[in-house]
């Protein structure tokens, strides 16, 4: 596999060397694999937070390196501007950054930033809000007269438009309800599709876990607990909950058939690949 | 953590003297500031000192911690006391004469007396407020104290209702600041780099944020606190009440007796006892 | 009727009547002609997907925003009449406490218990009164240990606990949640609503959840849900759940066994039963497929 973000041993201490030192990472490995959504889980003080503030260099690790594409991002402190541009980072509540005084110019401020040239701005600013959804007749008004939803969009693309190689989203769809979370999570894993980019995704959602992740990496007390893909992590029961984590509701209803001697086989965690399941235990067993 | 700093600083404990009563802390506080502004001779400087040093040893708090509150001011500190060892002139003759420079003791002591008088204030002021006075407290005392105003209608309860949601939203804007700060640098804005400028231009994308989500902040809770039944201080009771007790009054006493002994020392007549160089010292006068 | 808490009649309200410009935002959230009847004691949940208009008449039920027609009536009083006065409104609000969704934006003082005291200083309640409600709250949402400490260094889920215990403290007769879990991690979440169930169950009181959560609204006895700011569905729990059709047209979703079961009759397999529970799906396939293998 081809890995474009990698961490090796990284720790992390907050306040080190005051009575407040906290340690939040606690010599992490893990490796990101390119083109794909890897979704990052983990209790609230797992150090998942601090892990996504680690990749594009909000952060400097106490311990370790990280690696983007090979290179530790940390040699040249002085460059690190420069990977906050490969590594697009979209914060919890990305509405609270919005600024300016129309959503093209808010959008344009990363690309603005990088220092590209005017046409390439505006071709960026228009191919990232027609990612996130966001029409023309948008683009001229104050970020400020939108709703809720879109302010999110808007946040979103305003990262999308400088063109990361990684995007890394904390928590995108929190707060929305069931539709504005397709929209946003359904565009992002098209955006996968269409540009192979990589993103990371943190959710506490184990249904959108499910549903829009390729990879999982399950982060427990500071470590990586597990990594693998969602299959894997999702099929294996016992893993999420032992961490505490909540198993989607379906994979409940399918461990239950299973152990009421109904053999299912598939994908377990979403009500499509159950609903698959039965029907292929149906339809063989009446043959 | 930034957000761990708030106004002053204050050090929760149990010592003596943060069990004082925040209004007894606030009159002592003014107290002090007369009787220091009053000194003007050794002893009155000698009774502060001991009278700051027993506060220090009371507080439990470290003496680094007060050492670090006057770091920022020693070289003001400094220059004033070096202005006023060169620019006072006295009656006997210099104790050093070169160039044009003459040094008389009037000025020495002139110099030293107005160090200790800014290290006895904040010193005195901060042990007896910020330190050892949660800033909640604070505000606590000092609408009570300011109550009689209500009668000539000054909104006394409103003002330290505003002094207290302020405190308690300090740390939380603090955290947002932050936060704000993160999301803009991870689009790649610069904060420490170029002119004064453009530094400041850099601030415009921390700076709306951060007023558009206080401004929302205000709205909600100005809606909560609606909800819960709040309309001034119209029929309404506290949860903790101020009292003063024996160790209030003592302290008052104490500090009281210093003052009154420091204002008499002040405004003797100079010529009250036969003058001589121990006297000179010990009651000099600037 | 005597154990009706809360009543309103054909309520309707518009952002734009305000007079000021309008936000595209407030456009959608306006409500029309809502009657709705709440009984004492019950567990109603208030579905509606984002800008549905439901936080609307949550603040139109506490007098924060006065409605353009219609009426409400909180314990038999109508609270939209003319020579209805301040004074008639603070009494009025004492019987309803209202949870919001940012637990930062509801905590005023910087020590715990002095917050959760608020309210019942508000009352104007004697000293040892709002000793004891304080004690008492801070203890049925498990915050006790916490009372003295600052809100600004606890959790999300810890801070919305204290916001709820000076909610508990007024001892109101309703507590609508407007959204409180949005802003929650699941730990968080899980104890709120935890605590939403037990106040409802043990206290009496009538609790009203506005969320967008399926599963907090499934955990209702009853479930109203808002659409377009008029009321689209209105029942039980079970029934509402059932309509999962319904719901999708309105960008909701069903729990995940009545979403299963509808998945699997789209693909012919209609089987007979609910899944409101995982426990009913489980029973529903089960006995469907022991009758398709004889």
């Amino acid at each position: 596999m081809s890995e474009i973000l990698k961490l090796e041993n990284v720790s992390y201490v907050y306040s080190k060397g005051t009575p407040f030192e906290k340690v939040a990472l606690n010599n992490v490995s893990v490796a990101f694999e390119r083109g794909k959504i890897t979704g990052l889980i983990g209790h609230t003080g797992s150090g998942k937070s601090t892990l996504v503030n680690l990749l594009n260099g909000l952060y400097k690790p106490t311990e370790g390196r990280v690696l983007l594409d090979g290179e530790d991002i940390w040699a040249k402190p002085k460059e690190i501007a420069k990977v906050r541009y490969r590594v697009g980072l979209v914060m919890q509540y990305p509405e609270y950054q919005l600024f300016d005084e129309t959503v093209r110019s808010d959008i344009g401020f990363g690309p603005r930033n990088r220092g590209l040239s005017r046409e390439e701005i505006d071709v960026r600013i228009k191919e990232a809000a027609r990612f996130v959804g966001i029409t023309d007749e948008m683009l001229d008004k104050s970020p400020f007269d939108l709703s809720g939803g879109q302010k999110r969009r808007v946040a979103i693309a305003g990262i999308v438009a400088m063109g990361p190689d990684v995007l890394v989203l904390d928590e995108p769809a929190a707060g929305l309800d069931p539709k504005g979370r397709r929209e946003i999570l359904g565009g992002l894993r098209r955006y996968v599709e269409e540009k192979n980019i990589t993103i990371i995704l943190v959710s506490h959602s184990m249904e959108d876990m499910a549903l829009y992740c390729d990879n999982v990496v399950v982060m427990n007390r500071a470590e990586v607990f597990r990594t693998g893909t969602v299959r894997e992590i999702f099929s294996e029961s016992g893993v999420l909950a032992s961490v505490g984590l909540d198993v989607p509701g379906i994979s409940g209803i399918a461990a239950e058939l299973i152990s009421r001697g109904i053999p299912l086989e598939g994908e377990l965690y979403t009500v499509e690949g159950v609903k698959d399941a039965i029907l292929r235990y149906i339809r063989g067993g009446a043959r | 953590m930034i957000s761990d700093i708030t106004l002053g600083q204050f050090f929760p404990g149990y010592s003596p003297l943060h069990k004082l009563d925040p209004r007894t802390k606030i009159i002592l506080a003014v107290l002090s500031i007369v009787a220091i502004f009053f000194a003007n001779n050794a002893v009155s400087f000698a009774l502060l000192t001991l009278a700051a040093v027993v506060m220090i040893a009371i507080s439990r708090i470290s003496f680094k911690v007060i050492l670090r509150g006057i770091r920022p001011i020693i070289i003001i500190l400094l220059f004033t006391a070096v202005l006023n060892i060169l620019m006072t002139d006295g009656k006997g003759t210099p104790l050093v004469e070169f160039w044009i420079i003459s040094i008389y003791t009037e000025g020495i002591v002139r110099a030293v007396f107005m160090a200790l008088r800014v290290v006895l204030l904040i010193v005195i002021t901060s042990m007896l407020l910020t330190y050892t006075t949660s800033p909640i407290s604070l505000t606590d005392g000092l609408e009570s104290l300011l109550s009689p105003l209500k009668v000539i209608r000054v909104p006394v309860h409103t003002f330290a209702m505003m002094m207290s949601i302020a405190l308690r939203f300090i740390p939380t804007l603090i955290e947002e600041t932050e936060k704000i700060m993160n999301a803009q640098k991870s689009r790649g804005a610069d904060f420490s780099s170029g002119g004064l400028i453009k530094r400041a231009k850099a601030l415009i994308p921390i700076l709306i944020p951060l007023i558009v989500s206080s401004f929302k902040r205000a709205e909600e809770l100005a809606t909560a606190m609606e909800c819960r039944c709040y309309r001034g201080d119209k029929n309404r009771t506290k949860l903790v009440k101020l009292q003063f007790k024996g160790r209030d009054i003592v302290w008052f006493l104490a500090i009281a007796a210093i003052t009154a002994g420091i204002i008499l020392l002040s405004i003797l007549p100079y010529k009250f006892v036969s003058p001589g160089i121990i006297y000179d010292i010990a009651f000099f006068k600037i | 009727m005597k154990d009706e808490i809360i009543r309103t009649e054909n309520l309707s309200f518009t952002y734009e009547s305000d007079g000021d410009e309008v936000l595209v935002e407030d456009k959608l959230r306006g409500v029309k002609n809502i009657s709705l009847s709440v009984k004492r004691g019950e567990y109603v949940a208030v579905l509606g997907h984002n800008g549905s208009g439901k936080s609307t008449l949550a603040k139109l039920l506490n007098m924060i925003i006065s409605p353009d027609s219609g009426k409400i009536f909180i314990d038999g009083v109508d609270v939209t009449a003319e020579d209805f006065t301040e004074d008639d409104v603070y009494n009025t609000r004492r019987k309803i406490g209202m949870v919001f969704q940012n637990p930062d934006n509801q905590l005023v003082a910087t020590v715990v218990e002095e917050d959760v005291a608020f309210g019942p200083e508000n009352l104007g309640l004697p000293r040892e009164e709002i000793r004891r409600r304080v004690n008492s709250a801070l203890d049925k949402v498990g915050m006790t240990a916490y009372a003295h400490h600052a809100p600004h260094k606890l959790s999300g889920g810890q801070k919305q606990r204290v916001a709820i215990a000076g909610i508990i403290a007024m001892k109101p007769e309703v507590i609508i949640f407007d959204e409180s879990t949005a802003m929650l991690d699941p730990l968080g979440r899980r104890d709120v609503v935890g605590i939403m169930e037990q106040l409802n169950r043990e206290e009496g009181i009538t609790v009203i959840n506005i969320t967008h959560y399926m599963d907090e609204a499934a955990r209702a006895d009853r479930v109203v849900i808002i659409n377009d700011g008029q009321i689209a569905a209105d029942g039980t729990t079970r029934e509402v759940f059932s309509k999962v059709e319904l719901l999708h047209k309105m960008g909701l979703e069903s729990t995940q066994g009545n979403e299963l079961l509808y998945s699997l009759g789209l693909s012919g397999e209609k089987i007979s039963g609910e899944g409101l529970t995982s426990e009913e799906c489980v029973e529903a396939i089960l006995g469907y497929l022991q009758g398709k293998v004889k």
